[in-house]
């Protein structure tokens, strides 16, 4: 298995980016559905604690993954007809935006709130904005919306994946195994 | 009369005098002063003030000795950057507004640190918890109608029982919690 991308693969640079930022991503919206519904404990607090390290950690891991993508080929989609091919690049990109989006909404959220979110203690990030209630609720407003746009994306994402895999029986989804 | 007659009553004439020579009390000027804290929440800093506090202010840096404060903090002023920290602070496991509205912080031993430096030592009443605490203060300003006092320390929230049941444990919430002041303080 190469480093690098290929014309017919992904690299282990890439893969290891792909299903290292979907366990997580999985993890982050079941956590941030399950946490925002509890009410005040200790339990609430350190989850969210959790919630905001691992989204300034899934936000490291998209920018070095913009990087690995813009200095890298990507795969091609020849095979496929031009509006599957368009669909999959643009679900790929919106994939990129929830990615960059959620965490710098969650980031002004809880900036809003004046609890500025720390990476597992190794250092505290800035607060964004104020604190500011009116701001911080239309921040949550929208990073949940977000997040209900990346459940989609991903039901998208993944019922193409498996169509290539046992319907088309093709070589798509192997590519990022 | 002879010579220690003489001397006796000239003591107990000057005795008042030397009595009435206690320090100034000073008025807080609420506007230009405040109590604020930071405490450490999932590894990140949290603050917060209490807005409401009243105090009697005795002191003057030439006596030391005779100066005394008292001051009184409305506990159900707290205010942080978030309503619902806010909140929770008022319940029960935490300052108990309700049952115990207001902290009172007495002390009457100052000692000179530095130029302008000071601590004063003295009790601290949070909840129903009385704690000594000794706090570092700088006198910023100091002339006869006016003073300002700028000074820290830092608490262990557990010693007064602020943060009960599981919030006791301290990793998510540590228990050092860090109080500073300003105090513009007034004479006539």
């Amino acid at each position: 298995m190469k480093i690098t991308n290929t014309e017919n693969q992904y690299g282990i640079v890439a893969i290891l980016l792909h299903w290292g930022m979907a366990i997580i991503l999985i993890g982050m919206v079941a956590l941030g559905l399950y946490m925002t519904a509890l009410p005040v404990s200790l339990l609430k607090l350190k989850l969210y604690g959790w919630h905001k390290e691992f989204g300034v950690l899934v936000l490291i891991l998209v920018m070095l993954r913009i990087v690995w993508r813009i200095a890298n080929i990507t795969p091609s989609l020849t095979s496929l007809p031009w509006w599957e091919s368009l669909a999959a690049r643009s679900v790929h990109w919106a994939f990129y935006g929830f990615m960059l989006a959620l965490p710098i909404t969650g980031w002004l959220m809880t900036s809003a709130a004046g609890l500025a979110p720390s990476f597992f203690g190794l250092f505290v990030l800035p607060n964004l904005i104020a604190p500011n209630e009116s701001h911080r609720l239309l921040f949550a407003e929208i990073h949940q919306w977000l997040a209900y746009g990346l459940i989609a994306t991903f039901c998208a994402h993944v019922g193409a994946a498996l169509k290539h895999e046992f319907i088309d029986k093709d070589e798509i989804m192997r590519r990022m195994l | 009369m002879n010579r220690r007659t003489v001397l006796l009553s000239l003591a107990l004439f000057l005795l008042p005098v030397i009595v009435a020579a206690t320090p100034p009390a000073w008025q807080i000027d609420s506007k230009k002063s405040a109590i604020s804290f930071s405490a450490i929440q999932n590894n990140s800093p949290i603050t917060g003030q209490f807005t409401l506090f009243t105090g009697e202010i005795n002191f003057d840096p030439t006596q030391l000795s005779t100066s005394h404060v008292n001051i009184i903090v409305d506990i159900g002023s707290v205010t942080t950057s978030y309503k619902e920290i806010s909140d929770t602070l008022k319940t029960p496991d935490w300052f108990d507004v309700k049952l115990f509205p207001q902290a009172i912080f007495k002390a009457d031993k100052f000692t000179k640190t530095g130029d302008k430096t000071y601590q004063a030592e003295g009790n601290l009443t949070i909840r129903d918890k009385t704690v000594p605490v000794t706090l570092q203060f700088t006198l910023e300003e100091y002339q006869n109608t006016k003073a300002l006092i700028k000074g820290t320390t830092t608490l262990k929230r557990t010693a007064f029982g602020v943060g009960r049941g599981e919030w006791a444990k301290t990793d998510a919430v540590k228990d050092n919690v860090q109080v500073n002041f300003v105090l513009a303080v007034v004479r006539e």
